[in-house]
């Protein structure tokens, strides 16, 4: 019956992948209009642009090139940057791992700090600690990420000198950077955990387990988190988006050469191939990444895995 | 002609699982029941969760589309959305919390009704919503509240004012009394009784309480996994019961007589989506012998009006000396 | 925000508390969010007129002036001026306006695509529904933020729509959900139904009957919403893609200030701190709303507030009960002040009998067995009274030994089987954690777990441990729980309607064995339950509570044969039985009593028959009629209570 759950979803990720790469690519040509012009500055003679769109292959139907983009985005050829000739598959993929590392931190700090803190407020509502963990979540939520990480680098780089302001140079420079993250990502983990600890210890099932006589670390560590943990795992999987969001903003800020930066950069220099490419591989790890959080929740709650099966 | 006139209604649902439309099955939730009402009568269903005695109310106000048969009342059969039908059948609901709708004032409600059918001038609306209010027991003052402010049997009072603003005369009672409290049931049921002899409505009267329901009824019908196993005048199929499945219902329910009851139903019902080959009753049944499990006994008139399905319906099962048997206590 | 619109999602049909600012005043923080949200919407819709410049008024001569409580600030720029020597209080109030203006937008374009597919798809339901989810999934499976940085970096001639464009189609689909499901739950509804039934058609009954308890969850999502979408259009003003330069916005400011952060602090920092602001104020109205729509009160906690004078050695004398019940009276403080759920409730128990507590909705029979096992609901607390079992006081013994007793002296079993289980772990693990917690040995677990659930007529045991219990039927889950409460060997089970949930087959199936084991074992069994020919049939002796006062105590015979209890007899008579004839029954007249208004006297008094003067002023005291028979009636009280 897993087997069976398992190859379902396989087949609905591929057809949400197929998609997302036909939404990026009439999202950005309605956008952009003629990519070509977009690499030549204004008022470039038009037999220039001529040669740009053969080089580039938009001078064939927007139906071939759609046809084009697909079969080679399949094969893993992503085109060449207008810029330098490189490759823009080798340049993504080498971003790609900077960008990831940096989530996956902040997502396991994230993920720890609020099942810690929101399990913590849950066991007693309304009391200094649950307060505490609420101001917390209300006041990061409204912090936006690129002044949180400025105020950081101000404090902690410009004034007191403990971690660099910039580049990706060991771990201290992966300081600033993920702790501005987890403040972003955090407090709506926090609050969700919360909401779901209360709603989880006022079930029947709780009160019938300590109505057992179970120690009450075993009840809240066995029959509680397991099942409180589920809308965790739901709303890291609908947060990912706003996580990488985030993640362009911290990579301009503490210039850290992941794919936001790389996306960035290739609008500064109007590198259609590059912006592309780029939305694209991140558009597509997302929803990989999207397909393993369903993966984990329905190894996590038996009603999915034997229900949708 | 009975007012109400059912002939092998049936109402399957399909059961489907998720993901690419595979289709696992059919539930057959009422399947070829047949029935009559008469005007001012009441008719008791009775039946375990599951049994589709829900289902079979509401595929009669066509609140579901029947999958095949036929409802007919004062000898037509109607649209589903027909006003004459509207005006002639209605239905009370179960949950008094979730039967009116949670933003409207209770005169409204009780209006709503008068104004789509036009039944009275707008200038005289309210002082029928008045009406109506004392008809059900309700103080006209109430007009003006919401329903959350209500007590649970003032709203289901309300729920029959609503009801009766058409002029019905067939009414689905769907475990109208179940979820209020004893103290309050009573008053309802009484309420019930005493709006038939004024206006001489028609009941079908649901519930899974056999004591609510012989109190109701005139004629009580029992239904097992989407059929009626048996029919027939209340105070016969309560004391004298034809289907060892009636029998068993009746030895379950709580009495006021001291001392545990015999229990002669074992295990619990089938699933519906596969029901059991035969009499669907048998895997259950205490007397099923091997034709059983092969043939599905017709509903057959034993005696002059009371039906049951049961190849043994006449045998006597050792039932009538048992002491316990509410049957013989009255 | 997506956990308050969980929340929404799931919040129970058009709450029953209106929304009023009553509500909302009562709430300080939601008051500071309030007037905060009214500052924000005063500065922006009056810029022009607060602004002391004009916010794109260059002055090189006087760049990067200090605010005014710098010492060399001046009033002249209250809030100093940039690298172009412009007015930075100005700009933040121009920014103020021209976020609000896009978030807004962006916000309305959104909420009204989202609106209308939500309804629509929730309403009429098939493949519309079917493909507008699927898109629903696409968008959510997809980071359209970084589609949007890449747009907007992309389209030639930027302006404001492009922004109101890109930042407000991908919150469609928040709406889209929320009101689909709420649309959802509501057309399944009764009234629904009831509307069809008197003949409303779809259309009515979509807009008179299903959007009023629908459309008040919008503006919660609506307001939270803009706040998100400020975040989202400064970082993209930051980012230098929102509204070209010379245009004031928040994101544009901080991004030119942190040029010259080193020298001039202020000039990052207080436009983060304008958007700090307004975001929380939003957030904080918001959610002060939202928790009016919430019906739920947060209950959760594993609080046991033991009284005071805890610690003392709780012992009294030898006693022949198992169970000795005094005087218990138990709380429920709200804000509109305490609800006693039961008041002076004393009986007591012996070894081995079975007594039936029998009372309606508010009588208090499962606070009071609640109690008893020490698990009475947060914020509920025992105010009074001792509870012996076994010779100890459990309200008063530390948490430590509570959870000693629980299970090994005192089981319970649960109206709702199916949620008494825990629905991820299988019944198997459950019944074998169970009995390790009582020291069953480890090799011995499995096979003590296939005989107690042979006891308790489970006929396939090996294949129930490997199920979950939303796979097995009512009747089954609760024999699961009858064999865990069992596998301790208590010497009290607590059942609270085990069986009502149940089918009337199952129920005397699963009482009678459950009656049987009791018996077996010599269990004292508390049986609660609101329907009394139950208690009449399996208990020994019977409790019968009304407004969380004990009425009568008695063996089951003499109480059900002759109740001395105005409220029992009633009880009684008002009984439907299938066994009687169909003679008219004696209804109770009126209503349950409201347990939040307190009244002196009996409380059975309003609607009683043998109501007399007296029994509205002074609450009656349990009284003998005869041996082990007692009745909390004026009728039976031997000394007349003179003036008071």
């Amino acid at each position: 019956m897993r087997g069976k759950y398992l190859l379902i979803r396989l087949t609905q990720m591929v057809l949400v992948v197929l998609a997302v790469m036909t939404i990026v690519f009439v999202v950005l040509r309605v956008a952009t209009g003629d990519p070509a012009r977009l690499a030549n500055p204004p008022g470039t003679p038009e037999d220039i642009i001529a040669q740009t769109r053969e080089r580039i292959g938009t001078d064939v139907s927007l139906g071939m090139q759609y046809v084009n983009y697909v079969w080679d985005a399949v094969r893993g050829n992503l085109g060449t940057s207008f810029r330098g000739s490189q490759s823009v598959s080798s340049a993504v993929f080498s971003a790609l791992p900077n960008t990831l590392s940096l989530a996956g931190i902040t997502i396991v700090i994230s993920a720890t700090i609020a099942v810690v803190f929101g399990a913590l407020a849950a066991r007693r509502p309304g009391r200094l600690l649950d307060r505490a963990v609420l101001v917390y979540a209300a006041i990061a939520q409204a912090t936006p990420a690129f002044w949180l990480a400025v105020v950081l680098v101000l404090v902690f780089s410009v004034r007191l000198r403990w971690f660099p302001a910039i580049d990706m140079t060991g771990w201290r420079s992966f300081v600033l950077p993920v702790t501005t993250l987890v403040l972003s990502l955090s407090p709506i983990l926090v609050r969700t955990s919360r909401q779901s600890f209360i709603e989880t210890l006022s079930e029947d099932y709780i009160k019938a387990a300590r109505s057992r006589g179970l120690p009450s670390w075993r009840v809240f560590a066995v029959h509680g988190v397991k099942a409180a943990s589920l809308p965790l795992i739901t709303i890291i999987g609908l947060q990912l988006g706003y996580l990488l969001a985030g993640a362009v903003v911290v990579e301009a800020i503490f210039n850290w050469p992941g794919i936001g930066k790389l996306i960035l950069d290739s609008l500064a220099s109007r590198d259609f191939p590059m912006i592309q490419g780029g939305v694209l591989v991140a558009a597509v790890v997302f929803v990989v990444i999207n397909f393993f959080v369903d993966m984990l929740y329905a190894v996590l709650d038996p009603r999915v895995r034997v229900a949708r099966a | 002609m009975s007012l109400l006139e059912v002939r092998e209604l049936s109402k399957t649902f399909e059961v489907r699982g998720r993901g690419f439309g595979r289709g696992v099955g059919q539930l057959r939730a009422v399947d070829g029941v047949s029935f009559d009402i008469d005007a001012g009568e009441t008719l008791g269903l009775v039946g375990e969760s599951g049994c589709g005695k829900s289902t079979l109310g509401r595929a009669v106000v066509r609140l579901l589309e029947p999958s095949g048969g036929v409802v007919r009342i004062g000898g037509v059969a109607h649209e589903s959305d027909d006003p004459r039908l509207r005006r002639l059948a209605q239905i009370v609901f179960q949950d008094p919390y979730t039967s009116l709708p949670p933003k409207m004032r209770i005169g409204r409600v009780i209006a709503e009704p008068l104004r789509i059918h036009g039944i009275v001038a707008e200038g005289e609306v309210s002082d029928r919503v008045e009406r109506l209010m004392l008809d059900v027991g309700l103080k006209a003052d109430l007009a003006g509240a919401y329903p959350h402010e209500l007590s649970g049997g003032q709203r289901q009072r309300v729920g029959i004012a609503r009801a009766l603003a058409v002029e019905p005369e067939l009414i689905v009672a769907d475990e109208a009394v179940s979820a209020l409290d004893v103290s309050v049931q009573a008053q309802i049921l009484n309420l019930l009784r005493d709006l038939q002899s004024r206006y001489g409505i028609a009941y079908l009267f649901i519930s899974h309480d056999l004591g609510v329901v012989r109190y109701m009824s005139h004629r009580i019908a029992v239904m097992y996994l989407g059929r009626i196993v048996e029919l027939g005048p209340s105070a016969e199929v309560v004391k004298d019961p034809l289907h060892p499945y009636t029998r068993g219902l009746l030895a379950s329910v709580p009495t006021l007589h001291t001392g545990r009851p015999t229990v002669r139903i074992q295990a619990e019902p089938p699933n519906p989506v596969d029901p059991p080959t035969g009499c669907s009753f048998h895997p259950r049944c205490p007397i099923a012998r091997d034709v059983c499990a092969q043939d599905s006994p017709p509903l057959t008139e034993w005696k002059s009006g009371h039906w049951a399905a049961c190849h043994f319906a006449l045998d006597d099962h050792g039932v009538q000396s048992n002491q316990n048997d509410p049957g013989d206590q009255s | 925000m997506t956990d308050v619109l969980g929340q929404l999602e799931s919040a129970p049909a058009g709450s029953p508390r209106p929304v009023g600012w009553r509500m909302l005043a009562a709430s300080p923080l939601t008051m500071v969010g309030l007037l905060g949200v009214i500052g924000i919407l005063v500065a922006a819709l009056f810029a022009p007129a607060l602004a002391p410049a004009d916010p794109g008024a260059q002055d090189l001569t006087n760049i990067l002036a200090p605010p005014f409580w710098d010492e060399d600030g001046s009033s002249a720029a209250l809030l100093g001026t940039d690298g172009l020597g412009r007015d930075v209080l100005s700009r933040l109030l121009y920014g103020a306006r021209n976020s609000l203006v896009i978030s807004v937008a962006a916000m309305l374009l959104g909420a009204s695509v989202g609106l209308a597919t939500g309804l629509f798809a929730g309403f009429f339901g098939g493949r519309v529904d079917s493909v507008i989810m699927r898109l629903g999934d696409v968008q959510l499976a997809f980071p359209f933020i970084l589609l949007a940085i890449a747009v907007l970096g992309v389209v030639p001639n930027r302006s404001a729509w492009h922004l109101i464009i890109v930042l407000g189609i991908p919150g469609w689909i928040i709406y889209a959900r929320v009101v689909r499901s709420r649309v959802l739950a509501e057309k399944e509804k009764d009234y629904v139904a009831a509307a069809r039934a008197i003949g409303a058609s779809k259309w009515r009954r979509l807009f008179r009957y299903v959007v009023p308890s629908v459309w008040q969850v919008v503006p919660v999502i609506a307001l939270l919403d803009v706040g998100f979408l400020i975040i989202m259009e400064s970082t993209l003003s930051f980012l230098g893609l929102g509204l070209p330069p010379p245009a004031a916005t928040w994101g544009g400011i901080l991004a030119e200030g942190r040029r010259n952060m080193v020298v001039s602090t202020w000039l990052p920092i207080l436009p983060g701190l304008a958007i700090v602001a307004t975001v929380l104020s939003i957030n904080l109205l918001g959610d002060g709303i939202a928790s009016v729509f919430d019906t739920n009160v947060v209950r959760g906690g594993f609080r046991r507030i033991i009284p005071k004078g805890a610690g003392q050695p709780a012992l009294q004398p030898a006693d022949q009960a198992l169970l000795d019940v005094r005087d218990l009276g138990v709380t429920f403080p709200t804000r509109a002040g305490s609800i006693r759920a039961i008041t002076g409730v004393s009986f007591d128990m012996a070894h081995g009998e079975t007594l039936g507590v029998v009372g309606e909705s508010g009588s208090g029979k499962s606070v009071t067995g609640s109690a008893i096992i020490q698990l009475i609901d947060p914020p509920g607390r025992i105010s009074s009274g001792e509870i012996w079992v076994e010779g100890e006081d459990v309200t008063r013994v530390n948490d430590r030994r509570m959870r000693q007793l629980r299970g090994r002296s005192i089981g319970m079993i649960f109206q709702n089987p199916a949620a008494s289980l825990n629905p991820v772990l299988s019944v198997g693990y459950q019944l074998r954690e169970g009995l390790r917690s009582v020291g069953v040995p480890r090799r011995e677990v499995v096979s003590t777990v296939r005989r107690i659930l042979t006891t308790v007529g489970i006929p396939d045991p090996d294949r129930v441990v490997r199920q979950y219990p939303f796979q097995l039927s009512g009747g089954m889950n609760q024999r699961v729980m009858i064999a865990m409460a069992l596998a301790a060997r208590p010497q009290l089970l607590i059942a609270d309607e085990p069986t009502t949930a149940l089918d009337t087959t199952t129920q005397a199936q699963i009482l009678t064995e459950l009656v049987e084991l009791t018996d077996q074992q010599d269990i004292s069994l508390l049986l609660i339950t609101h329907d009394i020919a139950l208690v009449s049939e399996y208990a020994d002796r019977v409790l019968v509570l009304y407004a969380g006062k004990v009425c009568e105590i008695g063996p089951v015979e003499s109480v059900i044969s002759s109740p001395a209890h105005p409220y029992t007899k009633a009880l009684l008579e008002s009984v439907p039985r299938v066994d009687a004839t169909g003679d008219r029954l004696e209804p109770i007249p009126g209503e349950l009593p409201d347990p939040s208004i307190v009244r002196t006297g009996c409380p059975f008094a309003p609607r009683c028959r043998d109501v007399m003067e007296l029994c509205h002023s002074v609450d009656p005291m349990l009284t003998a009629i005869e041996q082990g028979h007692h009745a909390a009636c004026h009728l039976w009280s031997e000394v007349e209570v003179v003036g008071s």
